[in-house]
């Protein structure tokens, strides 16, 4: 009997085609637009310098492939996706062979489908049978590719009872779970930390049938994009550990939705069976996330059931708070509210709240007659402050950057702030050849910056540095990128101002584009600032209100002390935290999963969630409560469901409904001018950042705080420093 | 309601065929309750505008036709596997209703009719016309095109640029 | 003439053995029956068990629930071992021919409470999805 060892890694490390590839190039150089192709008799137009199995998805066919990945470069070690060219001596790889001029592609020839057999039977020489027991089962390239394209009968007999390859699994961390015997060595998980993740953690060891992934020594797969890895592998062997046994993909109910744990407003996928929710998953969008999606928005989802408000809640005479129905704690509400004068109501929104949210809490209190509605979030007001838009957005926009030529930095982290901004800054340091300047304490930002200094002295002589000199002064498309940290200072005023000042004078004339751009933290922030929030809590602070609304706001901007002992404190929000913590009434409201809210990410781009569970218990959709608060104090809102308070928010910036639109702002030339009266200083002191290692990334809002996988990456990245 | 009366009155006028009548020629009852009829030149010939609502006699409860929002789009790719199949067509679906715990079996009950509802169609038109017809409010959401850029299994060994990543 | 003299005695039989005029009065009502026959047994629970088989069969055994039951008597409250023999499965009485030996692990029989207080309420035996939290006391 034949014994068939997996000798496709002999042809693993795939020898460029290098003649023909020349032939290409010098083809594409003649060639005007494009190069035509045949793929099965049909004409197509590439682009000169693709590859074959672009051409072919160009076509509309689809090539079998484990190691070739979009956004990875590429490996040609898996022979999946050998086709047969005419006049070619042998099948080609068509992830690596560039097309040529008239080149007709087989994908469907005898010789092909004779290929993939091979490659197929290769490969499940050495795969355990175990898809009725792995994660990956259902929605495995290697399943479905092996049905479509496998051979249908076995010539796999073990009858020395030798048995399969097995491989030992690696531990790399409470995120992602591995088992390397599943592995067909594609790859893709080395290529994804180094190119993408700009982490060198994974590579491979040993030759041939020994092949194996992992990180040399034992140690953690140290990203914070790392589950990543679980998306790409195309089969099991590396799956998430949270979400190890617990569903299959076909029980699977898919909501699309936005993350909120950063300002980048990622796509996601929250798949849910029976009103829990089980996983969540990146959704492709170009223009924000590509495809990957940062660890704390994929995996926190667990802090979602944990310490949930799931009743109304009052103080009782000892002070404890006791669950109440949602009449008794309304009323309690509305006690507060008419016994005392609508300039006494404050409220502080967080960073998590909906555009609804936001716009009802308004509303009310403006028609009670206060003006003092907060976000915890600090912003200068001097100068232009908030009233033109392009003050406080990414201006240039998250796909901008890989237009972007040179890119400075200030006071921000955006590897934690913000990961998939990172990584795009990443996609445009590798492969634009960008040069990036950092201002703010040193950190690793996964590519290599020339660093500027750490104080704000720096800042002020930045035209003085080589950087400024070299790089960004002859940029084309320079972008200065200032983080929220920097502004959050007692001087942020002048930082913005000396930015502002830098940036306009960095603009060419006459170009359209936008050199300054603001990285906000939160997801909330640019749809509070929208609709006229005030930033920053100090309006409380000073004036302390008689009745106070924390409107999902648990950062302990204000503490109890900070309030008068008269005060009623009333939180709104979906979990157990500080906020709840110094109420006098609690108000359960709904997390991001649980309503179809409108949120502004830091570009801003308008999104929505949509409801992929219901809020639990006694919860509520958040501007709902708003609203029925207001009936009771006999003020109704003029909105009753959720086509009318979207028309309302329409009427106060139309942007917010204009879904996954970036509304242009461009007003710097104004905004400087404003801010020429600001004679504050620059403080002489160093940038601080609230997020300098990956330990700091995980626990940053009551979700994440309340997720036992959060902790677990703490506690993991505790031990391995 | 009045117009829900008139559908009565005709029932009871075509009441010997019933359902045939409501099967060939609901269109005709529909328009001629609710749209304008123009009478052009030719006084045997009337010109009925084509925008049809069937959600008067289609018999859906009104609370499924009036407090449901409909969400058009195209299926994004799944982030987990590398094939588009799926992704390439429009898509009807609906808002999430409450599921809930059965107290005999612990099983997830749903009490909404039009969860499992998935309508596929070849274009994002074809579908707002499916929602207006059955009297939906309806959202779409545009289309995401995959981006793509020539790539070259050259660009792993350039000796002068960043992709030649030590990897592996 | 004999056929109504047999009818009569029968009659006198069965108020004889229900305790009289008043006594069988009293089981008419209660069971809308009169019957006599031989008493085969009495289960643990006071239940008697009577078989006459000039009855024809289905009729020939019956049941006479224990006077604790009162109005409330009900099928399921025939103990299993007297269940076969009530309903023909064997000829052989529970006195006569134990079905089973005594077992240890053996329960008592339980009737049916379906529709009392004592019934059996379905719960859900899955772990709550969400966790709610619970604020700390002051004292």
């Amino acid at each position: 009997m034949l014994r068939l060892l997996p000798n496709s890694r002999i042809l693993s490390k795939a020898i460029p085609p290098v003649n023909i590839s020349y032939k290409a190039r010098e083809c594409a150089s003649k060639a005007a637009e494009t190069v035509e192709v045949f793929v099965d008799d049909k004409p197509v137009q590439v682009q000169p310098g693709s590859t074959v199995l672009q051409a072919c998805a160009q076509a509309g066919v689809e090539i079998p492939r484990f190691c070739y990945h979009e956004r990875l470069s590429i490996a040609g070690n898996c022979r999946m996706c050998l086709v047969e060219v005419e006049r070619s001596p042998k099948p080609v790889a068509s992830c690596a062979m560039p097309v040529m001029k008239g080149m007709k592609i087989k994908t469907d020839s005898p010789i092909t489908k004779k290929a993939r057999e091979g490659v197929m039977e290769f490969l499940l020489v050495n795969h355990p049978l175990d898809c009725p027991i792995c994660d990956q089962g259902g929605e495995c390239d290697l399943q479905d590719q092996s049905m479509n394209f496998g051979s249908d009968k076995s010539r796999f007999t073990d009858n020395q009872f030798l048995g399969k390859r097995a491989v030992e699994d690696k531990d790399i961390g409470p995120l992602v779970k591995t088992i390397m015997t599943r592995c067909i060595q594609c790859t893709r998980c080395v290529r994804f930390a180094n190119e993408i993740a700009g982490v060198s953690d994974l590579g491979t060891t040993g030759r041939g049938n020994d092949l194996q992934i992992g990180t040399y020594v034992e140690k953690m797969f140290k990203s914070e994009l790392s589950g990543n890895v679980i998306d790409i592998c195309p089969v099991g062997a590396l799956t998430s550990k949270p979400y190890a046994f617990v569903a299959r993909p076909w029980e699977l109910r898919r909501v699309d939705s936005i993350d909120t744990m950063d300002a980048v407003g990622s796509n996601i996928v929250v798949c849910t069976r029976g009103g829990d929710i089980m996983r969540i998953l990146p959704r492709i969008h170009e223009g924000i996330n590509e495809e990957w999606l940062a660890d704390k928005s994929r995996f926190s989802y667990d802090g979602l059931k944990r310490q949930r408000l799931t009743s109304p809640m009052i103080k009782d005479e000892s002070g404890n708070l006791i669950s109440v129905d949602w009449e008794t704690a309304l009323l309690r509400v509305c006690d507060a509210i008419t016994s005392v004068k609508g300039a006494e109501i404050a409220a502080i929104a967080g960073g998590q709240v909906d555009a609804e949210a936001l716009i009802a809490m308004k509303d009310l209190l403006n028609k009670l007659g206060s003006e003092s509605l907060n976000t915890e979030e600090i912003f200068p007001m001097d100068g232009s402050g908030t009233d033109l838009r392009s003050n406080y957005l990414l201006n240039s926009s998250i796909e901008g950057i890989e237009e972007s030529d040179a890119i400075l930095l200030i006071g921000c982290n955006p590897r934690y702030e913000a990961p998939l901004l990172n990584a795009r800054i990443r996609k445009a340091f590798i492969h634009n050849e960008i040069e990036v300047g950092y201002l703010g304490p040193k950190i690793d930002l996964s590519y290599n910056y020339q660093h500027l200094g750490d104080t704000t002295t720096s800042l002020e002589n930045i035209k003085s540095s080589q950087f400024y000199k070299e790089h960004l002064s002859k940029a084309k498309k320079p972008m200065i990128i200032l983080g929220s940290s920097a502004l959050q200072r007692a001087d942020g005023t002048a930082v913005f101002a000396k930015t502002q000042q830098i940036s306009n004078e960095l603009k060419e004339a006459g170009s359209s584009w936008r050199v300054l751009n603001v990285l906000q933290r939160v997801a909330s922030q640019v749809a509070a600032l929208d609709i006229g929030y005030r930033p920053g809590v100090e309006n409380v602070r000073n004036n302390k209100p008689k009745v106070l609304f924390l409107l999902h706001a648990d950062n302990e901007t204000v503490r109890r002390e900070d309030l008068g002992k008269d005060c009623v404190v009333i939180y709104q929000g979906s979990h157990g935290d500080q906020g709840a913590l110094m109420a006098d009434i609690v108000l359960p409201g709904a997390a991001y999963t649980e309503k179809e809210g409108t949120y502004v990410n830091t570009e801003g781009r308008a999104q929505r969630t949509l409801v992929a569970v219901n809020p639990p218990g006694l919860a509520r959709n958040d501007w709902r409560i708003t609203r029925a608060l207001s009936e009771m104090i006999g003020q109704p809102l003029s909105y009753d469901n959720t086509n009318e308070i979207r028309d309302r928010l329409a009427e106060m910036s139309p942007n917010l409904v204009k879904f996954d639109t970036v509304e242009e702002a461009n007003y710097f030339k104004q905004s400087e001018e404003l801010f020429k009266d600001i004679k504050e200083k620059i403080k002489q002191d160093s940038f601080s950042l609230p997020m300098i290692q990956l330990k700091d990334y995980f626990m940053t809002d009551p979700i994440t705080r309340a997720s036992p996988t959060m902790a677990q990456c703490v506690k993991a990245n505790n031990k391995e420093a | 309601m009045a117009s829900l009366k008139v559908v009565n009155f005709l029932q009871v006028l075509s009441q010997r065929s019933l359902i045939r009548s409501f099967h060939a020629s609901n269109q005709h009852f529909v328009d001629i309750i609710h749209r304008p009829v123009t009478l052009s030149g030719d006084k045997n010939k009337i010109t009925i505008n084509n925008t049809e609502d069937i959600s008067v006699i289609s018999g859906v409860p009104e609370e499924h036709i009036k407090e449901r929002r409909v969400r058009i789009f195209v299926p994004p790719k799944n982030a987990m596997q590398s094939g588009t199949h799926g992704s390439k067509t429009w898509r009807l679906e609906f808002d999430t209703r409450e599921r809930w715990e059965n107290p005999l079996m612990g099983w997830s009950s749903t009490g909404d009719p039009l969860s499992n509802t998935h309508v596929e169609f070849s274009s994002k038109e074809d579908a707002a016309a499916f929602c207006e017809k059955n009297g939906w409010k309806y959202q779409i959401d545009e289309r995401n095109w995959l981006q793509t850029r020539p790539k070259s299994y050259g660009a792993n060994f350039s000796w002068n640029k960043r992709t030649r990543i030590g990897s592996k | 003439m004999s056929k109504y003299l047999e009818k009569l005695r029968n009659c006198r039989l069965a108020i004889k053995q229900n305790g009289g005029i008043i006594g069988a009065y009293l089981q008419l009502f209660r069971t809308d029956e009169l019957k006599y026959g031989n008493h085969i047994g009495t289960d643990k629970y006071g239940n008697k068990y009577y078989e006459n088989k000039s009855y024809f069969v289905a009729r020939s055994r019956w049941i006479d629930y224990a006077p604790k039951y009162g109005y409330d008597f009900d099928g399921s409250q025939v103990p299993a071992d007297w269940h076969r023999w009530l309903h023909y499965m064997t000829d052989d009485p529970p006195t006569k021919v134990k079905p089973c030996p005594d077992r240890e692990w053996m329960t008592d029989h339980e009737e049916n409470l379906s529709g009392t207080t004592g019934q059996y309420v379905p719960y859900s035996t899955v772990t709550p999805k969400i966790h709610s939290w619970n604020p700390p006391k002051n004292n």
